[in-house]
């Protein structure tokens, strides 16, 4: 099992008292290579829950364990760490680092690995090249479409070799024809390298296109 | 570390109106401090080689006690090979003997206390600037023993103009009663109200004579190659003199008033600095934290990829730096060259200048760019750069992912 997910609650406060709860007992569980969309309606609890997968928030109760660690109960640094070296991420509105190239931003997940210089630059290049964007990689975000930059953030999820990669509605900002390309890609790097890709979605094409379908409602699995 | 580098100098060049505001801020900021400074500096040696070349000189001997009293019985006695020794050190330009006293100057129409000094014209115009000050007619030439030069303003309260005759009175070291009568070769203008019309100058003969001060001195007046030696080559001639009798004063204990006040101006550049840094320190911290603020969504991205809270804390801190090496830079240049080109040409501050005799200051004031103070300013402006960049790194390294990728 790769990831066990255990009674997993989270409520956020508003203005310091009112309660609103987002995931309400979820339990799961992800195996190793996995190609799942977790759909539902808007406010099911999705990215809530892709969030604590990723260790980007902290959970309200319950577990998250990872390869049999829960990282509930880890600290800030090592959360960091965690993330860097096990978790790759594709957001809604691509969330790209503006100031750096499509090249440098596919580099820089590397960089904070310590991987050598040399073996960044070929892997960038590779990868890039891969999701079609070899002639684009001395563009900045705002010199690309969409699509494009959504591929950048696929190449820079993918490109330190993640175990997992969470996809937070990818295709959201995507015309259709693009949206397919990039599933089309998406798996055929989960068949390839065998990476656990985990969509939050409420496109019918992921959900049609993926091999697991969790759904979501009011912050539950309901299937 | 090459790409944190990267993303700061990108995010000044990103929001290039906001940074070159900054920019300028730092800037204009440190070229102030450099400007002021170096006009503060060029006005303090004005002022001290203007004090000490106008009478002082830069160092005096005197037995002691008599820069208390200036009595004519606290004396140098054989004073001849006293000044011989002190021309032998390098640092020193010339040295003459003077004889001093205080007594009573009259005319036909009036009379004035005046401070009575014996010269030797020739050594004189080595040792001080009193002969250059001259307005009317000429100084005291060796040989005419009879010659006085006053002040114009003493020459204007006895109502005497050149070539007229004055006495002068007082009492002679012997006690007995001095007095002769001169007649008004020159008359000094030096700008220095007590000068003007306190001081009556007469050739050392005259006044050993006058005074019965055979073979004896009120001090040995001392100029030097560089005023900035004063204390250490008066500390030389001290020990060299080897007497218990006999002390070896540097400018800044001759006249500690002119030091004190030259020492307050020092201090109070200190606050010109803390204003300055505190201009630049809001400047800085305005720019990098608003840019912060801007990017709450970039720093969660970065987050979330995996990047530790040091690196985020370094990226804003080079931001901040970059900010201020650039400033810097304009500063060092604009604040240097408006130095230099005012050192040249001088500030005509004529409309101050009755003020500024008093203080020994001339009409024109023409800064001077020490190294020193230049490395102090930049380094301060450095140093703010960096430490003002805390708050905002602080708070960008503690942004929750997941909260600052939300915001907007």
């Amino acid at each position: 099992m790769l990831i066990q997910i255990v009674n997993l609650t989270k409520t956020y406060t508003i203005d310091g008292n009112i309660e609103t709860p987002a995931l309400r007992g979820v339990d799961l569980a992800i195996e190793k290579g996995e190609f799942t969309a977790i759909a539902g309606p808007s406010g099911s609890g999705k990215t809530s829950l892709l969030n604590l997968i990723g260790a980007l928030d902290k959970a309200t109760s319950g577990s998250i364990s990872y390869e049999d660690k829960d990282i509930t109960r880890i600290g800030i640094s090592q959360l960091a760490l965690f993330r860097l070296k096990e978790i790759g991420f594709v957001f809604q509105a691509y969330n790209l680092i503006n100031t750096l190239t499509a090249f440098e931003n596919v580099e820089y997940v590397m960089l904070l690995q310590g991987i050598p210089l040399s073996i960044r630059r070929k892997k960038a290049q590779e990868i890039l090249n891969r999701v079609g964007l070899g002639e684009y990689i001395n563009r900045f975000p705002h010199q690309m479409s969409g699509g494009q930059q959504q591929r950048v953030a696929v190449a820079r999820a993918i490109v330190a070799e993640p175990k997992v990669i969470l996809a937070d509605e990818p295709t959201a900002n995507l015309d259709s024809k693009t949206a397919e390309s990039l599933l089309d890609l998406m798996r055929q790097l989960n068949q390839e390298k065998g990476v656990t890709f985990i969509f939050s979605t409420h496109d019918k094409m992921v959900m049609d296109k993926a091999k697991r379908l969790i759904n979501l409602h009011d912050g539950k699995v309901v299937k | 570390m090459f790409t944190f580098l990267k993303i700061a100098f990108r995010n000044i060049i990103r929001n290039r109106r906001r940074s070159l505001i900054t920019i300028s801020a730092v800037g204009f900021g440190l070229a102030a401090l450099i400007f002021i400074w170096a006009f503060v500096d060029g006005a303090h040696i004005q002022m001290t080689e203007n004090y000490t070349s106008l009478l002082s000189g830069h160092i005096q001997v005197h037995k002691k006690g008599f820069q208390a009293k200036e009595q004519l019985e606290i004396n140098i006695p054989n004073p001849q090979g006293i000044v011989s020794g002190i021309e032998s050190n390098p640092k020193v330009l010339a040295a003459a003997l003077r004889i001093k006293a205080f007594g009573l100057a009259a005319s036909a129409q009036n009379s004035s206390g005046v401070l009575i000094l014996g010269v030797f014209p020739d050594k004189e115009i080595k040792v001080s600037s009193i002969a250059k000050r001259i307005k009317e007619g000429k100084f005291l030439e060796s040989g005419k023993d009879n010659s006085i030069v006053i002040g114009r303003r003493l020459a204007e309260n006895l109502n005497v103009v050149l070539d007229d005759k004055i006495v002068l009175m007082s009492q002679a070291f012997d006690g007995s009663i001095a007095s002769a009568a001169f007649r008004i070769k020159g008359l000094l203008d030096t700008g220095v109200e007590e000068i003007d019309k306190g001081i009556a100058i007469i050739s050392y003969k005259a006044a050993e004579d006058l005074f019965v001060m055979q073979d004896r001195a009120s001090e040995i007046a001392i100029r030097l190659k560089s005023v900035n030696d004063s204390e250490l080559v008066a500390s030389q001639i001290g020990q060299a003199l080897n007497s218990s009798d006999l002390e070896a004063l540097p400018w800044q204990e001759i006249s500690p008033i002119l030091k004190q006040w030259i020492e307050f101006d020092n201090g109070f550049i200190w606050i010109i600095v803390l204003v300055v840094m505190i201009v630049v320190a809001i400047g800085i911290l305005n720019t990098v934290l608003m840019g912060v603020l801007e990017r709450r969504r970039e720093f969660g991205i970065l987050l979330a990829l995996g990047t530790r809270r040091r690196q985020i804390i370094m990226t804003v801190a080079w931001e901040s730096l970059f900010l201020g090496v650039f400033g810097t830079i304009i500063g060092l240049i604009l604040g240097y060259f408006l130095s230099l080109y005012f050192g040249k040409t001088g500030i005509n501050l004529t409309i101050f200048t009755q003020a500024l005799n008093a203080f020994y200051v001339d009409a024109f004031v023409y800064p001077k760019v020490s190294l020193g103070h230049t490395i102090i300013s930049t380094s301060l402006v450095l140093i703010t750069s960096i430490i003002v960049s805390l708050y905002p790194a602080y708070h960008a390294a503690n942004l929750k992912p997941v909260d600052a990728i939300r915001s907007i």
